[in-house]
């Protein structure tokens, strides 16, 4: 025990002395939850809280243009701005403005679009009632509204304003179709209760409404922002980087001769192996600790919510040790099998990214291509992460993650049966 | 008396390699003795050193210490053998008295001895003043004194070196020497691979030459130096070897 505690100390201490180590171990992933769960909470915002701005030209200064005005700064994710540095905006300046990047969407009502709309409407109603025809000459020249975009924006952001903009638009013109109907009907006589001014009164209403809400226990879930999703799953991506100093330490004993040293003592390596293993999961345990209280405490400071561990605090530190020895499994094996320290290095970092991409960690696994659900669930870190969402989205306990806890803990198996096995071998080669 | 060392035929081929590192290697090491493996690049010299300090197991083949098995008793032969490396094998970044304390307790040393015999290897290498220095900090002839510190922490029976002067100028090298003959004036045996014939010389009662993975001459150095009519040791080791490269 005291030789296991003495090799726990020196990995500690070397550790400790390694600040750029240390900067990769601890800086890097607090910065990358940090910049990613502002940046996701951003953009979650700008999906649904926040409100995109939108330049809004109105060429036609008629009745629909002050409606479609009016109903689209009713929808909580847009705000329309009429004007740009004091200027009332134009069809031209809104376009260079947006093509330039500085918005990312403007509407353009062009001239006379007010009377196109009216005199459509009027000739569909007449026509239902037999009431003779339009003119040929206002069919024949159809003016549009237009929606410009920036082409740099996604397209979930460009399907967003389109659909807020055509769902204002069809409301605008059953409710103008409802006033006409109403008014013919008055004007055959067919009688009724309403009066056409009294239906011009009436804004169009939402007979069907719709919530949304998340699925599962709303006794047991969490909130379903940003900062639960993906706290728990950076600061696993930032944990599996310890992979690569741990790699890297153990090539060092080998190329540096002190693996000659250590093993002829009369102490089995795997006592030692032990050692090195504790400190270096002390070491994700403490990463990943700080990550949780930068969620809880930091964070916030930036305008996200605060971070909730939920109900379940030993299950949360069950999954964080299990995803610890998995990563430090993944460490053993790539320091015994690599070669050099920049082929552990490169293939090390590389690796992890690719399993956090498969793992669900940048996109989410419903989101892939349906290969690519099938290669993620070979991932630990969708197991790891699959746990986390578990704990700490639908607030799951322990019982929840059994399956996630065993994949974890049977990938920390076999990584360390391969390690010594690519030991016994360097060993029986003289290397 | 029984010697400290046997060696008997060992032999041992690296998976894949063409040649065997060792084809029959028989030698033996007297208690108390500095006994010198001397032996061009590729000799076989690392191999025998790793197969008699139990890093590597020969094919065939048996080494006894202290009479014991290698192949039967290697825990117990463990505590009693000590290797200094051609490579600084410390830690670089903790200071020569925490390498020192590192490997001394992982032989089972604790408190207050520990702390002692950490001092008293210090002392002995001339390093109290660079006690609390980072290795990777030291020069290269502190680094090489850390390096036997570092071996003999544990007070072994048989010390291993392998080329333990490779690169150190001059007052570096006289005090490891110095040291080696303090250490075997207290009953220490040692194995002594090097490449300078004139430190052999001076230090080694013994000499094996190896080439080929086989000792091709034993016993003191005088006498093999009458034996084939050479003035040194140098000009011994070059009649026997060749002086063809060994690359």
């Amino acid at each position: 025990m005291l030789k296991l505690l003495a090799t726990f100390k020196k990995d500690l201490l070397l550790l400790w002395r390694d600040r750029v180590g240390l900067l990769v171990l601890f800086l890097m992933p607090l910065v990358l939850v940090l910049v990613v769960s502002l940046v996701q909470n951003n953009v979650l915002q700008a999906t649904g809280q926040s409100r995109i701005e939108v330049l809004f030209v109105d060429e036609d200064q008629g009745e629909l243009g002050w409606q479609v005005l009016e109903v689209m700064e009713a929808s909580p994710g847009l705000q329309l701005l009429t004007s740009h540095a004091g200027n009332i905006l134009s069809a031209e300046t809104a376009q260079a403005l947006v093509a330039s990047g500085t918005y990312q969407f403007a509407i353009v009502l062009p001239s006379g679009i007010s009377a196109q709309f009216e005199r459509d409407m009027r000739r569909q109603v007449g026509a239902l009632f037999g009431f003779g025809s339009v003119p040929a000459d206002s069919v024949a020249v159809e003016a549009q509204i237009q929606l410009l975009f920036d082409p740099a924006v996604q397209g979930v952001f460009r399907t967003a304003v389109t659909s807020s903009l055509q769902y204002a638009l069809l409301g605008l013109e059953t409710a103008q179709k409802g006033k006409l109907l109403q008014q013919a009907l008055s004007t055959q006589n067919f009688g009724g209760a309403h009066s056409p001014d009294a239906a011009s009164e009436q804004a169009p209403t939402h007979l069907l409404r719709t919530e949304a809400k998340a699925a599962g226990d709303p006794a047991r879930a969490l909130r379903p922002d940003a900062v639960q999703q993906n706290i728990p799953a950076w600061a696993l991506f930032g944990m599996f980087f310890i992979a690569v100093p741990l790699a890297g330490a153990l090539l060092r004993e080998r190329q540096e001769g002190t693996l000659r040293r250590l093993l002829i003592l009369p102490v089995p390596y795997r006592v030692l192996l032990a050692g090195k293993l504790s400190a270096y999961v002390s070491v994700c345990l403490l990463q990943f600790g700080l990550m949780l209280l930068a969620g809880r405490y930091v964070l916030p400071w930036f305008g996200t919510p605060v971070l909730e561990v939920g109900a379940h605090p030993l299950a949360v530190a069950v999954l964080v040790f299990c995803a610890a020895l998995a990563a430090c499994g993944y460490g053993l094996m790539l320091g015994t099998l690599a070669r050099s320290y920049e082929q552990a290095s490169m293939f090390g970092a590389v690796s992890v990214v690719i399993g956090a991409a498969l793992g669900g960690v940048m996109v989410p696994v419903y989101m892939m291509p349906e290969a690519m659900q099938v290669l993620s669930s070979i991932s630990p870190l969708a197991w790891g992460l699959n746990g986390f969402v578990e704990l700490f989205v639908r607030g799951g306990g322990l019982r929840d993650i059994g399956g996630n806890i065993a994949a974890l803990l049977g990938f920390f198996g076999v990584t360390a049966l391969i390690a010594l096995g690519a030991f016994k071998y360097h060993s029986r080669h003289g290397g | 008396m029984q010697p400290m060392l046997r060696a008997r035929d060992l032999t041992l081929r690296y998976p894949g390699a063409s040649k065997p590192a060792l084809a029959g290697l028989s030698l033996s090491v007297e208690q108390g003795e500095i006994f010198g493996l001397l032996g061009p690049n590729g000799a076989g010299k690392s191999t025998a050193i790793g197969v008699m300090c139990t890093l590597l197991t020969a094919d065939t083949g048996e080494v006894e210490i202290c009479a014991l098995n290698l192949r039967t008793q290697k825990n117990k032969v463990r505590p009693l053998i000590g290797l200094v490396p051609q490579d600084i094998a410390l830690y670089p970044s903790l200071s020569v008295r925490e390498n020192l304390s590192y490997f001394g307790t992982l032989y089972g040393l604790k408190g207050n001895d520990l702390r002692q015999r950490v001092d008293e290897c210090l002392v002995m290498t001339g390093l109290e003043q660079h006690a609390w220095r980072r290795v990777q900090t030291c020069s290269g002839g502190i680094k090489r004194r850390a390096n036997l510190a570092a071996g003999i922490v544990h007070r072994p029976e048989l010390l291993f070196l392998d080329e333990p002067t490779v690169g150190i100028d001059a007052q570096s090298r006289h005090l490891i020497l110095s040291n080696l003959q303090e250490l075997q004036r207290a009953g220490m045996t040692m194995i002594y691979t090097t490449h300078y014939m004139e430190e052999a010389q001076q230090l080694c009662a013994r000499i094996a030459i190896m080439d080929q993975g086989q000792v091709i001459a034993q016993g003191e150095p005088e006498i093999l130096m009458a034996a084939q009519g050479c003035s040194d040791l140098q000009e011994l080791f070059l009649h026997l070897t060749g002086r063809s490269l060994r690359d």
